[in-house]
């Protein structure tokens, strides 16, 4: 009898540690699609509030924006940018390695954002890198553009010029 | 085992680098898809994958399956591996050409397979991989996909499809040092010719100089030589590779202890002494190779035959050994309290997150430190860890977005005030009388200036007097005419007269006709410049009349459901962030009860010999007095 007492208690404490034993192992699983759940939802939230951030502080009627893009130009690679509106600094930019990379395989990185009246406007973009020989390069493009009641966008565009074997520089505007 | 080791070793170091998927441009300057391109590609991959989420909710045309691709790989550098992998198993599902062309396909199952590789699913990596089409790789991960080709068929024992794999891996590329790596390893768990496994340890030596960082692999390749030689009894090949170790880097430890073996089996025992001391110098006792050099070093006295010295020693180690114990479970009462993990988590880089940001390990005057680097660094931890920071990094982002959002509204509440204020001014309708009264005073003087300049004559402007003579000019006129039946000389005469007497009046008049209307032209001009700058002001103030309002109205709505999302997203982080705490606490508790153990079992062989050495030094001396009374 108490054998057999014996060897159910072992049996049910058998049974109860493999049922913890699994719900343990469920817990683990569920935590981590709960993490990526979790993130998720935060990028989704985080992507809202830029977006009021956007409307809220940068209204259609003045809102304002530089884009920089390059073209996988073989003898030039981008070290900085400089942006400067009617003759005052807004912002300068650094390029890592990789966002280098980023702009050659087609992205497009958006430099300046501001709000901007209505009328005529300057822009000069300071653009520094370095050519194949690893020769510094500095270039500046400059652009003169009106302004209505209506987003404004520009881009500072680097692109290959096949025909010289060199970079292209310019401002161009967004339609 | 030791393969499984030594692959989760290497996975950081070789899953540093970014994941780069299909290349497309921009389309027609889409600015949305241009950042997530830009995002993805420069290590941003919350913002890609934010970026993403727009482009699908405007419902943007003409990607294709891009976008999946995008998503997945933004996924997998986030960590998000169980997202990314249903998202590739459904672009994977379907099998026409024209639902996902072959290089995207080709990428895909890479990417799947390399997803499986890190998670340890081998089976699962190996037939993802088998899929391939590496011909439809682009350049940069067809290396990539060689080595992991290699390594996945070494693990399953297939070495001739290996060696096909990595006949294809470029010699100059970082993956094939890795690739001759992982090929020693399994050159010595299938007992081949030890001249091989030399051979392929020195190819892998030979390509170190094309990976970043060619010094700490270089170690790190001779310290697996090293002791794989010292394990298969070929001191001299081991002591070699050894002696190559830097003597500052992170294999050090490991190298020194190692060496002072393998000289210790070439019966090199001063020799030996040499680098465990400068181990048990160097480093921390928390080490567990200076652990095994505390009792090495009185093993090695004893050996030569100073056992006073062996006796000190051991004593030595046993109190080390009370104080490291000590130590490690005081680590485990802080892991409890948070006080270990979360001085941790405050120090990581603010927005550096995802599956390819390294955790930084570096915690300065914390008692846990060396622990901390000791266990932390450890590859099958780094999972769980990074988790931890993720959601530590999650949770800090959360706050500073309700932060914002509190100046957010701050900004609504400016723009109701300053929408109020124009409202009371009233400054619309005040410039709409001023200007109604302007436009009226200007239809008026239009009027008399047309009536008064309508005969370019001047009549219109004639005096009363200078009327009544043109009246009586007319008369004259017709009396002369009616003269004119019974013809004469004097007629003509009047005629004349009447002309001349006329003409001067008419002159009179044009002359001031013209010096009028220069008058009334200024003045005319003038007026329409006051009408044209209140007009200016009229529409300035409709402008900002109509602006003001929008610059508020909805936002506060908006800002108030978003704060309250916010909130409860917190509550549900702190939730997982605490039960992932306890989740890293409770390997890192199971890791410190493995290291007290071991301290113990030291300890345990530290005193026994003590005790044996203490009887042996006690019973000489015993002999020498008992040899002196005889």
């Amino acid at each position: 009898m108490k054998a057999i007492h014996s060897f159910a208690s072992s049996l049910v404490l058998f049974v109860s540690l493999c049922m913890s034993f699994s719900v343990f192992a469920a817990d683990q699983a569920g935590l981590d699609s709960e993490i990526e759940e979790l993130k998720s939802e935060v990028i989704e939230l985080n992507r809202e509030l830029f977006d009021l951030e956007e409307q809220l502080l940068y209204p259609a009627t003045t809102s304002f924006a530089v884009f920089v893009s390059m073209d996988a130009v073989p003898d030039f690679k981008i070290q900085s940018v400089k942006l400067s509106l009617d003759e005052q600094d807004v912002t300068s930019h650094i390029y890592r390695d990789e966002q280098v990379e980023a702009l050659r395989r087609g992205g497009i990185q958006k430099i300046y954002e501001g709000n901007l009246k209505p009328g005529l406007h300057h822009l000069k973009a300071e653009i520094m890198g370095k050519d194949r020989d690893g020769r510094p390069v500095k270039r500046m493009v400059v652009a003169d553009f009106g302004k209505a009641r209506s987003s404004k966008y520009l881009e500072v565009k680097i692109s290959n010029n096949p025909n010289q074997n060199k970079p292209d520089f310019a401002i161009v505007e967004w339609k | 085992m030791r393969w499984f080791i030594w692959l989760l070793f290497i996975v950081p170091v070789v899953y540093g680098d970014d994941l780069l998927p299909d290349e497309r441009r921009a389309i027609a300057r889409d600015p949305i898809y241009g950042q997530a391109l830009y995002s993805l590609h420069s290590g941003e991959y919350d913002k890609a994958l934010g970026f993403n989420y727009q482009l699908r909710k405007e419902g943007r045309k003409g990607y294709g399956k891009v976008l999946d691709i995008h998503e997945a790989t933004a996924q997998l550098g986030l960590g998000m591996s169980q997202h990314a992998q249903k998202q590739y198993k459904r672009l994977l599902s379907d099998t026409r050409v024209s639902f996902l062309p072959a290089p995207a396909r080709a990428q895909a199952w890479f990417y799947m397979a390399k997803h499986f590789y890190n998670k340890g699913l081998w089976d699962s990596a190996l037939s993802s991989m088998r899929k391939v089409n590496g011909s439809y790789l682009v350049d940069d991960l067809k290396d990539e996909y060689h080595f992991l080709a290699t390594t996945l068929e070494l693990f399953k024992g297939k070495p001739e499809k290996a060696d096909k794999h990595i006949l294809n891996i470029k010699p100059d590329s970082k993956w094939a040092v890795y690739a001759y790596m992982n090929l020693a390893v399994s050159y010595t768990e299938r007992d081949i010719h030890i001249s091989k496994v030399e051979a392929v340890f020195n190819k892998a030596l030979l390509l170190v100089k094309n990976t970043n960082k060619p010094e700490a692999l270089s170690d790190k390749i001779n310290l697996m030589a090293g002791q794989f030689f010292y394990a298969t009894g070929r001191g001299r090949s081991a002591i070699k590779h050894l002696k190559s170790v830097s003597l500052d880097g992170a294999y050090t430890p490991k190298a020194l202890l190692t060496y002072g073996w393998a000289l210790t089996e070439q019966w090199q025992y001063h020799d030996a002494l040499q680098p465990w001391y400068m181990l048990k110098t160097n480093h921390s006792p928390l080490n567990q190779d200076v652990q095994e050099t505390l009792i090495a070093i009185p093993y090695l006295l004893e050996k030569l035959n100073a056992k006073v010295m062996a006796l000190g020693a051991f004593d030595y180690a046993t109190e080390q050994f009370d104080d490291i114990y000590r130590q490690l479970g005081e680590s485990a009462i802080r892991l409890n309290t948070g006080e270990f993990i979360e001085p941790l988590m405050a120090q990581q880089v603010p927005d550096r997150w995802g599956a390819f940001e390294a955790v930084d390990l570096s915690l300065p005057n914390h008692p846990d430190q060396i622990y901390l680097k000791d266990v932390m660094s450890r590859g099958n931890f780094q999972g769980e860890l990074k988790n931890l920071r993720d959601l530590h990094v999650m949770r800090s982002q959360l706050k500073s977005a309700m932060e914002e959002l509190k100046a957010f509204d701050q900004t609504a509440d400016t723009r109701a005030q300053e929408y109020l204020i124009i409202k009371k001014e009233a400054r619309i309708s005040k410039h709409q009388i001023d200007l109604a009264s302007l436009q009226s005073r200007y239809k008026k003087l239009l009027g008399r200036i047309n009536k008064a300049f309508k005969n370019p004559d001047g009549s219109g402007l004639a005096s009363q007097s200078e009327k009544d003579q043109l009246v009586s000019f007319k008369q004259v006129s017709k009396q002369i005419s009616r003269l004119s039946k019974r013809p004469s000389l004097a007629e003509q005469s009047y005629k004349d007269r009447l002309r001349r007497v006329e003409g001067v009046l008419k002159w009179t008049l044009s002359e001031r006709y013209s010096e009028r209307k220069k008058q009334v032209s200024q003045n005319l001009a003038i007026l329409e410049e006051k009408i044209r700058q209140t007009n200016k002001q009229f529409k300035a103030a409709q402008y900002a009349y109509t602006v003001a309002p929008k610059g508020f109205n909805g936002f506060k709505k908006r800002i108030n459901t978003l704060t309250k999302t916010y909130e409860k997203q917190l509550a549900k982080l702190d939730k997982v962030y605490y039960q992932q705490r306890e989740k890293v606490g409770s390997i890192v508790k199971v890791d410190i009860k493995k290291r007290q153990q071991r301290v113990m079992d030291y300890q345990l062989q530290a005193r026994l010999a003590a005790a044996r050495l203490f009887d042996e030094t006690s019973n000489e001396q015993r002999i020498v007095t008992g040899e002196l009374r005889q």
